[in-house]
């Protein structure tokens, strides 16, 4: 008969314990678990989860002190938060729900320890050997077409000069005033491409443009920018040109204390939607619903030609599609898309998010995930940022937009942005408020 | 090209002919051609003709047939094992997985082939030879396909190639309103051709006089520029991601790691790396001597015009072959042909 391999992460105080007890009290548990020793069930990083699950583990069993008890006050909190979460996203990537679970059992109970280990394990029984861990030969039989159903509206003809003209007057006047050490915009570059810049004297404002193709969320330059250099005198503030998505991005960021809101001159403009490499409207402005920037010291709000309609279904649309398949297809479609990753990191660098200093997915020392540019390798550097994205993603897209492989990120990003807005009801940048999932009690998480 | 070689045959062949050889080839070897995926053009094993993206079918979005990724894939794969360990009591097997596949490559662009010629220098010619890249080589034909049109942002015909350049492939095919004038360039490359079934022609193809875009500075001007403030300003808008690496025909940089498989399973694997990453140049002790992007950027455009010449002995010859991907793929607009030019221009 099968018997799943199950690993089993238990607080070394309540859980662990708990495990202990039921030996002491010769109740029978299943032999299936492996249990690994853990200060607190806030020590089990959702890393830890899904690298049991690239290396073969049939179901994860996370058990902590019951709220309220737990010997760090606040570690099981962290657990509580983190888990759904990383369920929701492992569920959406093709893995059973049912592999992972969390509980909690406390030192005395050594029969609820036995348990809740035999009905995890028999439910993990019933599904069979995970099929998480890919072959390297595996292969993928393209059938998955999504931009097939993506909705289609080509950009309008839009005159941009006013805004164009403001942006430039108003990026002279901070320079030369000296707000601002800095303003970055964007410029067209010689084969015509809209490009980010960076002026720094007032008379090369006039290389400024706004137009349908100012797609790069510029913020993403903002940390490097106002990072404290030691022994030298601390960066002088710098004016940044937001679209009202991007400009969510400062709010986070000055949440997470990445720079203080007063290094950053926002100059917000009102936006219609960006213009994808085929001349359609990107997908991420079709849903989008925000006009004028959130964060902005300054609006440029010049008339235009044409208000372009928004639909606010199309992600949700794609999502739900997912959702519905069984396990299996969902799990083939996402490796079918990271199958194309070549791990350039693109993404990552692009996200005004992604500002470790060292990314955890590209230490040398990582224990996480291999160097290989193979699909279990891929998917694990996909899954664990989006995760590392969950309540801080704005949506901007840029990573997918940056992609070469075009493969949908966007879709990960928004499907735990709306899982965030469901359990903590919270939406990345619209204040300066971090993610619910890296703070500790702020923001309990909603069962259903 | 011009004179014909008496050593050279050449045929004309329509469309169906071509289909047929081509399923023949797929039959009996792998065949990889230019494929449709994901609204992507690129490389991908095919198992019959029709899968292939032909010059008429293209996508808005790569005119020229250019596939987002360079052949250097097959010969240099993103993750190569290069031995396995396996513990078994007290002994110890090591394994070496030679492959050994022949493979046919289909459509490929003269920038590509070129580029596979540049990395030759380094993997063939240099010592120690690099018994992988040498397998995948020796097993492995290249059928050029002269591209329709030059993309915005080819300047292969500034580095030296040639839209229909047939220097560097085993066989040539030049698509006319006739049909398709296969030549034979190589050994290699006529072993693949069916003896009498096709119709032999003396029609050769002219190589079109394709005149440079703009001038490319001379390997020993660039020594002078290292010290510019120019490479920190252009690389402001720089990432410092390896996407412009990962698709080049010519980076070739590597990182090797022993990892884990299982309990007393292990392999020794390596996988692209780029030197535009942080960590690429980072020393014991966590030094990192091109901490800054400017210094990486600047790096990587002297590896193309100054290092790698010099080192493998290309002569005028760059290690650039103009094929534009790094422009196409680059989410900041970094330019390449900016830097040239740049360059170029009298200070």
């Amino acid at each position: 008969m099968y018997e799943p391999r199950i690993i089993a992460f238990l607080c070394s105080w309540c859980s662990y314990t708990g495990a202990d007890t039921a030996g002491i009290a010769r109740i029978k548990s299943p032999a299936n678990i492996r249990a690994i020793r853990v200060p607190c069930s806030g020590r089990v990083s959702p890393e830890l989860v899904m690298r049991a699950f690239d290396q073969g583990a049939d179901g994860v069993l996370v058990l902590g002190c019951h709220i309220g008890e737990c010997h760090y006050d606040t570690g099981n909190h962290r657990a509580a938060k983190r888990l759904p979460i990383l369920k929701s996203l492992l569920t959406f990537a093709g893995l059973e729900p049912e592999r992972i679970r969390l509980d909690w059992v406390s030192a005395s109970e050594g029969d609820r320890f036995s348990r809740l280990a035999g009905e995890f394990t028999d439910s993990v029984r019933a599904l069979g050997p995970v099929q998480w861990r890919v072959s390297h030969d595996w292969k993928p039989v393209p059938k998955w077409n999504l931009p097939a159903t993506q909705e289609v509206i080509p950009y309008p003809e839009t005159d941009f000069t006013a805004k164009e003209d403001a942006i430039r007057a108003k990026a002279r006047e901070l320079l030369a005033n000296g707000q601002v050490s800095c303003v970055i915009g964007y410029e067209l570059s010689r084969r015509g491409r809209t490009r980010p810049v960076f002026i720094y004297a007032p008379e090369e404002a006039n290389r400024l443009v706004w137009n349908q193709d100012c797609t790069n969320n510029l913020t993403t330059y903002l940390t490097g920018k106002l990072r404290p250099v030691k022994g030298k005198e601390p960066p002088k503030p710098v004016a940044v040109v937001v679209k009202p998505c991007d400009s969510k991005a400062i709010n986070v960021m000055v949440a997470e204390n990445q720079y203080r809101r007063d290094q950053v001159y926002a100059l917000g403009v009102s936006c219609e939607g960006i213009q994808g490499p085929d001349g359609n409207l990107q997908t991420r402005c079709v849903t989008c619903q925000e006009a004028v920037p959130i964060v902005c010291d300054a609006l440029i709000s010049g008339a235009t030609s044409s208000f372009i309609p928004r639909l606010s279904s199309y992600a949700k649309e794609e999502i739900t599609k997912l959702q519905d398949a069984a396990p299996s297809d969902r799990m083939e479609f996402w490796l079918e898309q990271f199958d194309r990753c070549i791990r350039c990191y693109a993404c990552r660098q692009a996200c005004p998010m992604c500002k470790c200093p060292e990314c955890l997915y590209e230490r040398d020392e990582s224990t996480f995930v291999g160097l290989g540019i193979r699909l279990n390798e891929k998917r694990t550097f996909h899954l664990g940022r989006a995760y590392h994205l969950a309540g801080r993603c704005v949506g901007c897209n840029e990573c997918e937009r940056a992609c070469p492989m075009n493969i949908p990120i966007g879709l990960l990003n928004q499907k735990l942005a709306e899982e965030i807005e469901a359990a903590f009801d919270h939406r990345a940048g619209l204040a300066v408020v971090p993610s619910p999932i890296v703070t500790v009690l702020s923001g309990e998480y909603k069962e259903g | 090209m011009g004179k014909p070689d008496p050593d050279k045959k050449h045929w004309l062949i329509s469309q169906s002919e071509l289909e047929s050889w081509l399923d023949g080839i797929a039959n009996a070897r792998t065949l990889i051609a230019p494929r449709l995926e994901a609204g992507l053009l690129l490389y991908r094993p095919v198992t019959k003709s029709d899968e292939i993206a032909w010059n008429r079918q293209l996508p808005r979005s790569s005119p020229s047939g250019r596939p987002v990724l360079s052949v250097k894939e097959i010969f240099f794969p993103p993750t190569e094992v290069l031995f396995s360990i396996k513990k078994t009591g007290q002994e110890i097997h090591l394994a070496e997985s030679f492959p050994d596949w022949e493979t046919v490559v289909f459509g490929v662009r003269p920038c590509d082939a070129h580029g596979v010629k540049l990395l030759d220098a380094l993997f063939l010619d240099t010592n120690p030879v690099d018994s992988f890249y040498a397998r995948r080589r020796e097993n492995t034909t290249l059928i050029g396909l002269t591209c329709q049109s030059l993309e915005s942002t080819c300047f292969c015909t500034s580095v030296g190639g040639a839209p229909d350049d047939a220097h560097d492939v085993d066989i040539m095919l030049i698509e006319t309103d006739e049909g398709f004038l296969v030549e034979a360039v190589t050994e290699k490359g006529r072993f693949l051709i069916p003896g009498g079934e096709w119709k032999e022609t003396t029609v050769t193809h002219r190589s079109s006089n394709y005149a440079a875009q703009f001038p490319v500075p001379d390997k020993d001007n660039w020594p002078e520029h290292f010290n510019d403030d120019y490479w920190s300003k252009i690389s402001e808008r720089c990432l410092s991601c390896r996407a412009c690496a990962y698709v080049c025909p010519t980076c070739r940089c590597f990182a090797v790691r022993d990892e884990t498989i299982s309990p007393g399973e292990f392999e020794r694997i390596r996988c692209w790396d780029a030197c535009a990453g942080e960590n690429y140049r980072r020393v014991a002790g966590g030094h990192k001597p091109r901490a800054e992007k400017g210094e990486r950027l600047r790096n990587r455009f002297y590896c193309k015009f100054y290092y790698y010449p010099e080192q493998y002995g290309l002569g005028t010859a760059s290690a650039c072959t103009g094929c534009g991907r790094c422009i196409e793929v680059c989410p900041a607009g970094v330019d390449i042909t900016e830097v040239l030019i740049d360059l170029e221009k009298p200070a």
